[in-house]
């Protein structure tokens, strides 16, 4: 493995949700313990998995491992560090203050911003608290998903220049203004992320188009802010021999080669390691230790349970959906999961039973809703570009709201009008205007990534209070966003998952944030299943049998209703492939 | 020279940018503060979800808070005594509260609705 050759003091590794990297941490992480190394194991995901993949518990502390010598294990929990955060503050003027007033208070820290950036002042301290991690040689972070990854990391880099330039720290720092006292110790963050002697960045995708082409994005926006020693690990690679048996194994390599042929420029000269695709989930340490080892032995000693209980189709789903006319239909999920694709599927085939549909995606990577855009004549296509909204919403602002300013005044605004909450209104308001359409016809939207998908609602909740407060007296008839998302009748959310444990999990956090503002998912699609594809190979069934467990989980658990979406042969792009995933 | 303190209500951030909808009280405010510190006014600034500690410390602003509430938030006080409440000074206001020269707002007319003297 090349990306553990004479490895730096910080390993990071970094993909979408379900690429491995959970599993690629944790046995790097023994690897280098086995090597007689200290290591310290941290994990930032929102969804950590790490105490299962390890079988032992581990917490907000440091913990050491007890089957792994040398080995110890940390989980920065966001929302335990977003309360700890609030604790600090609040705390100490509970019961002085008025309560409805601490309240208020408690209410404005609870949003995503402050469990982002709560989060990532831990993260900070184990890059520069010397006495904190003097006990290690190595520490190996398993960062959350892209995005929250790109958002924990470009933080620093943003905001140390921006403390440097406002050194009054007036301006709008939101959350952080409180840890400010702190900026020495980002400084030295960014330093220790940009020294490839001290940082090495594994960035961890599957051999499919959209998983590469998100590495390379990953890649560019993190090389920009200094993150230059790059490695590339790919993995899940279909073995050679199982194509040999069977017929969906084999196109799956094919698309695998052809997708590697294509590689992204600014991934092809990256030092690249490659894992075939193992049989079982990688939980327990014999299998974290056999992760890295070439000849895995394809023998599945388990018999392999063929007769599969029937799943239920996304077609059968198509009927509830269509059923008022009009609505809105959102896709939900963590990226890589398809949404894109579930949300293209759905608006073709509700299309093609002559309903209005305007599918709209704000997943920058919408090849595909580019192929399905003018090929029927009742199915508009949109795009919501975040930098561009975010671009606009700056303009408007600026001459709007800035041109009673004077020329220091706006130099100010135009500072503040990039700080990151700035994004979060820009696309907030775009998604705002898109579903107020849904009245007359069908939206079917695939939304971006969780973390960002719940900040818009977050943005939706204060938008409403906001709203009532202004209506409150006027008598008037009204219906706000937020309204609008919580009606079953007007709004049906699908949790897009894949059937492994991972996605599973953050489908259902996902579904239990949802609940808390109100929103009851209308129903599940688990995509990409393996067991509704039908493989013949041994590898493949086996894993196909590893996906009963988590299907049973989403029938009876967590879903009210639910469809299965088998992999495809292909991959689902253009409109004659999309209608395959709503086949009867 | 007269101290000025303000105690903002709960914010995301102080300019206001952070809001669904930018509010032009703030920025205004922001551009005004700006403004009369750069002409060596002495301005401290609180917000109530960042450091709370500081209302709760000083008696004026609880005994404020305890019969008004967060709504009659903005609060500001000079030389620790209640100067105005429930919306944001404008500059003339801040100037004379510092004893800066009216003379300087005249010169750097630029709040929204207040372009001069007379309409303070």
């Amino acid at each position: 493995m090349q990306f553990l050759l004479n490895a730096p003091r910080h390993l990071f590794f970094t993909g979408k949700g379900g690429v491995g990297k959970t599993s690629i941490a944790c046995a790097t992480a023994v690897q280098l313990a086995d090597q007689g190394k200290r290591v310290l194991l941290v994990s930032t995901d929102p969804a950590s998995n790490v105490g299962q993949v390890l079988n032992q518990a581990i917490g907000n502390q440091i913990v050491a491992i007890d089957s792994v010598p040398g080995l110890s294990a940390l989980e920065i929990d966001p929302q335990g560090a977003a309360q700890q955060y609030r604790d600090r503050i609040v705390g100490p003027v509970r019961g002085v203050l008025p309560d409805k007033v601490v309240r208020d208070i408690e209410e404005q820290l609870s949003g995503a911003c402050t469990t982002e950036i709560a989060a990532f002042d831990e993260f900070t301290q184990l890059l520069t608290d010397a006495a904190l991690v003097r006990d290690f040689d190595h520490i190996v972070f398993d960062t959350a998903p892209t995005g929250h990854t790109i958002r924990l990391l470009q933080l620093p880099g943003a905001w140390s220049g921006f403390i440097e330039h406002n050194p009054e720290g007036a301006s709008c720092l939101g959350p952080l203004a409180g840890l400010e006292k702190q900026r020495a110790q980002y400084h030295d963050a960014v330093a220790a992320l940009a020294d490839p002697a001290r940082t090495r960045l594994v960035l961890v995708a599957r051999a499919q188009r959209s998983s590469l082409a998100e590495a390379a994005r990953t890649q560019a926006e993190l090389a920009a802010i200094g993150f230059q020693r790059q490695h590339l690990v790919i993995n899940g690679l279909m073995p050679e021999t199982e194509g040999q048996i069977d017929p969906l194994a084999h196109a799956l390599a094919n698309r695998e080669a052809a997708a590697l042929a294509q590689l992204p420029p600014a991934l092809a000269h990256l030092p690249t390691d490659r894992l075939s695709l193992k049989a079982d989930n990688l939980v327990g340490l014999s299998a974290l230790r056999r992760l890295f080892a070439m000849d895995e032995s394809m023998a599945t000693t388990q018999e392999v349970n063929k007769a599969m209980p029937p799943l239920p189709k996304l077609a059968g789903l198509l009927n509830g959906l269509a059923a008022d006319g009009h609505g809105l239909i959102m896709v939900m999920g963590k990226g890589g999961v398809g949404k894109t694709t579930l949300a293209a599927a759905i608006a073709v085939a509700l299309a093609e039973r002559g309903l209005l549909v305007h599918l709209t995606t704000s997943d920058p990577a919408a090849h595909l809703a580019d192929m399905v855009a003018g090929t029927l004549d009742n199915l508009a296509v949109s795009r919501i570009d975040p930098k561009a909204e975010t671009e606009r919403y700056r303009q408007e602002v600026l001459a709007s709201k800035g041109r009673h300013l004077d020329e220091a005044g706006r130099a100010m605004l135009a500072e503040d009008l990039r700080s990151p909450c700035t994004e979060e209104i820009a696309v907030f308001q775009a998604f705002s205007r898109v579903i107020r359409e849904a009245g007359r016809r069908f939206v079917v939207m695939d939304t971006a990534p969780t973390g960002h998908t719940l900040m818009l609602l977050d943005a939706t909740g204060a938008y409403d209070r906001e709203i009532r407060k202004k209506m409150a007296g006027g008598g008037l008839h009204f219906t706000t966003p937020m309204m609008q998302l919580q009606d079953s009748r007007q709004t049906k959310v699908l949790i897009a998952t894949l059937a492994e444990t991972t996605p599973v999990l953050e489908a259902a956090n996902l579904q239990a944030d949802l609940r808390r503002a109100g929103i009851e998912p209308w129903a599940w699609v688990v995509n990409q299943s393996l067991a509704a594809a039908k493989p013949t190979s041994p590898l493949l069934q086996q894993r196909a049998a590893n996906e009963q467990a988590q299907l049973a989980a989403v029938a009876s658990q967590h879903a009210s209703r639910y469809a299965v979406v088998p992999l495809q042969v292909q991959e689902p792009v253009g409109l004659e492939r999309l209608r395959q995933l709503t086949q009867p | 020279m007269p101290s000025i303190q303000i105690f903002d209500p709960a914010l995301c951030c102080s300019s206001g940018v952070c809001g669904t909808d930018v509010d032009q009280a703030l920025l205004t405010f922001a551009a005004d503060l700006d403004w009369l510190k750069r002409q060596g006014g002495q301005v401290e600034r609180f917000n109530l979800a960042q450091q709370p500690l500081v209302f709760a410390q000083q008696a004026a602003v609880k005994q404020f808070l305890e019969r008004s509430g967060q709504e009659g938030l903005p609060l500001i006080l000079v030389d620790g005594e209640i100067a105005l409440a429930g919306r944001y000074p404008r500059r003339a206001e801040l100037a004379r509260w510092a004893g800066i020269s009216s003379l300087a707002v005249q010169v750097q007319p630029a709040t929204g609705s207040c372009s001069g003297p007379g309409c303070c």
